[in-house]
């Protein structure tokens, strides 16, 4: 594992892409940290944070995108899996590499409210709290793009699609709002997400009892949820989209809560996502 | 020691590999051989844990690769057939990556890589980026970071292909010198190599095993192994007069060319005869002057295409 690390955090040095991650960072982050806080006098640097929360999604891609789509392109993949390390530690070596890029950002940001606290009373604990909903957030994101990474050969496909994704994720919150509350349109969307994930499973099944079922149980359970409990529809549209948006747990953080849920939320995206790079690197190995 | 019993690899339908089986004892060097797309790629990716095997059991130095691979692949040096290199790394930067990554411990390492790299000839181009190199180069580094922790078991796939010929004979030399150390087994569709190197050799086709033995031994299995080729001044009738009660000769075959006025004779020899010096006498007396004689051994090559080409037969 800390040969896979060492080796990452330097070529992220040697190759620019680094030192351009951070750079770029620093100066969008330090340009709203200067026109809110310090030319505004805000003294609360969570508002300069929640600004720009689509930094993240811009700029993490660019150190996502070649982590493992590089290997597979290159084919080193075939050093690293036939040498006596696990699956496991090579993608948790790479997951803390990254972080540990985004983490150093985060430790310059730390920084900011001392600068502030010169000049007045900052709200010093509020401005943590949202650094580290920032590094966490982030944190998320990155397993996110880790997982779209290992899924294609090609740098600039990961880079795309973990682009689009995050964005989706990004926007979930509004775009949410948007669609029809009401309990017959949820049952009709309902349904027809059991239609899809019934074809999901025909495609890599290929077995008609089985995705039978699925479909059948699936459109029976819906049906009989809305016939005797329609309540339990209210809003369940929004509330399932909600739940993929990422930055909107960033809000408790930045209004000073040490929000648990959101901690929770946080730590269990990146843990399923690395267990999903995990699972897609060995399953290779069966193709 | 490798052992593989019934490997069977099968991606979906196409079948890599069928049912193979075969040991490699420890300090021999074991060539390899089939055409292109016979398996043998996938066997080797099988056999260093890099790809799963739809059936079947594979044993390096006493771990199972399924069901213990860390301790497996700890064994085992790999060189695949695209070297896998970082073109932004430094070669001494590489090899130190790959020695952490084998868990060479780390006061060893410097000493080990320096001695590696004297050993492969990249000494003069360890400062140099990898993307750099030119194919030679790359090869080497590939089979610099195969030895690197010394591992029991060298598997290369194709170690010379794509270089010069002098390259290749360094190559060649060099896996001479490790298979004193070391277990090998190395693929090639290039029969002389294998000839040259190889104490056994494996041949494999359509991911069925053909032969499994040593070179010469694969060439005595090789019916009417030894022929004779003779190229004489004389009329065929003479010369077959002149050879008639030769012993040990099983087929003669003579042309005669109007052209020139010489006969070419091609004779098949029982086992164990070597009848060269008798043709000779006879023909000197039957005074037929020999211009040419060449004994000509069945190559690997020819065995190897008879072996494969059978083996299509037997399928259709």
């Amino acid at each position: 594992m800390g040969a896979i690390y060492k080796k990452e955090l330097k070529s992220y040095f040697t190759s620019m892409i680094g030192c351009v991650f951070i750079a770029i960072m620093l100066v969008i982050i330090s340009l709203y940290f200067f026109v809110v806080n310090l030319l505004n006098q805000v003294a609360d640097f969570s508002t300069a944070l929640n600004a720009i929360t689509f930094v993240i999604v811009l700029l993490i891609p660019i150190i996502t995108m070649r982590i493992v789509a590089e290997e597979n392109r290159q084919k080193t993949d075939q050093l690293l899996l036939t040498s006596p390390v696990s699956v496991t530690k090579i993608v948790l070596g790479k997951y803390l590499a990254l972080l540990t890029m985004y983490g150093i950002v985060m430790l310059i940001l730390c920084t900011y409210p001392l600068i502030m606290s010169r000049y007045g009373a900052a709200e010093l604990a509020k401005s943590y709290s949202s650094i580290l909903g920032f590094f966490l957030m982030g944190g998320a994101y990155i397993s996110i793009g880790l997982f779209i990474s290992s899924l294609t050969e090609s740098q600039v496909i990961a880079a795309v699609v973990s682009f689009i994704v995050m964005i989706f994720t990004y926007l979930m919150a509004s775009l949410a709002q948007l669609l029809p509350s009401d309990n017959i349109s949820t049952w009709i969307m309902m349904g027809g997400l059991v239609v899809i994930i019934a074809l999901i499973a025909h495609v890599m099944l290929r077995n008609f009892i089985i995705t039978g079922s699925i479909f059948v149980i699936g459109e029976a359970a819906f049906a009989i949820i809305y016939f005797v409990k329609p309540s339990l529809y209210d809003g369940l549209i929004v509330n399932i989209l909600s739940w993929f948006s990422v930055v909107s747990r960033f809000g408790t953080f930045s209004l000073g809560i040490m929000d648990i849920s959101a901690l929770v939320y946080y730590v269990s995206v990146i843990f399923v996502f690395v267990f999903l790079t995990i699972m897609k690197i060995k399953k290779k190995r069966w193709s | 020691m490798i052992e593989v019993k019934n490997l069977v690899k099968d991606y979906y339908g196409n079948v890599a590999v069928d049912g193979l089986s075969f040991t490699v004892e420890e300090g021999e060097i074991v060539g390899f051989l089939g055409p292109n797309g016979a398996g043998k790629s996938t066997t080797m990716n099988i056999i260093t844990g890099y790809l799963s095997a739809t059936e079947g059991q594979v044993i390096v130095n006493g771990y199972d690769v399924f069901e213990d691979p860390e301790k497996a692949k700890k064994s085992i040096g790999y060189l695949p057939e695209q070297p896998p290199l970082y073109p932004d790394m430094k070669v001494r930067e590489y090899l130190m990556f790959v020695a952490d990554l084998k868990k060479v411990k780390k006061r060893e390492r410097a000493s080990m890589i320096k001695s590696i790299m004297e050993l492969t000839k990249i000494t003069d181009v360890s400062e140099k980026l990898i993307k750099f190199l030119s194919k030679g180069y790359k090869q080497r580094v590939g089979l610099a970071a195969a030895i690197v922790g010394y591992p029991e078991i060298l598997i290369l796939d194709e170690p010379t292909v794509g270089l010069d010929p002098k390259q290749i004979i360094e190559i060649r030399e060099l896996i001479k010198s490790l298979s004193k150390k070391h277990t090998i087994l190395l693929s090639s569709h290039i029969m002389q190599e294998i000839d040259a190197v190889c104490d056994k050799i494996i041949i494999i086709n359509k991911g069925k095993l053909i032969a499994y033995d040593t070179p010469a031994n694969i060439a005595r299995v090789m019916e009417n192994s030894r022929e004779l080729h003779i190229t004489v001044c004389g009329s065929e009738m003479t010369v077959r007069r002149a050879l008639d009660y030769v012993d040990g000769i099983k087929k003669l075959d003579v042309r005669y060319s109007d052209a020139t006025g010489m006969s070419d004779i091609t004779i098949k020899m029982n086992e164990g005869c070597d009848v060269r010096k008798n043709v000779s006498e006879k023909l000197m007396d039957a005074k037929c002057p020999i211009i040419e004689m060449k004994l000509h051994e069945v190559s690997i090559e020819e065995i190897f295409l008879k072996l494969t080409n059978s083996n299509n037969k037997e399928d259709k």
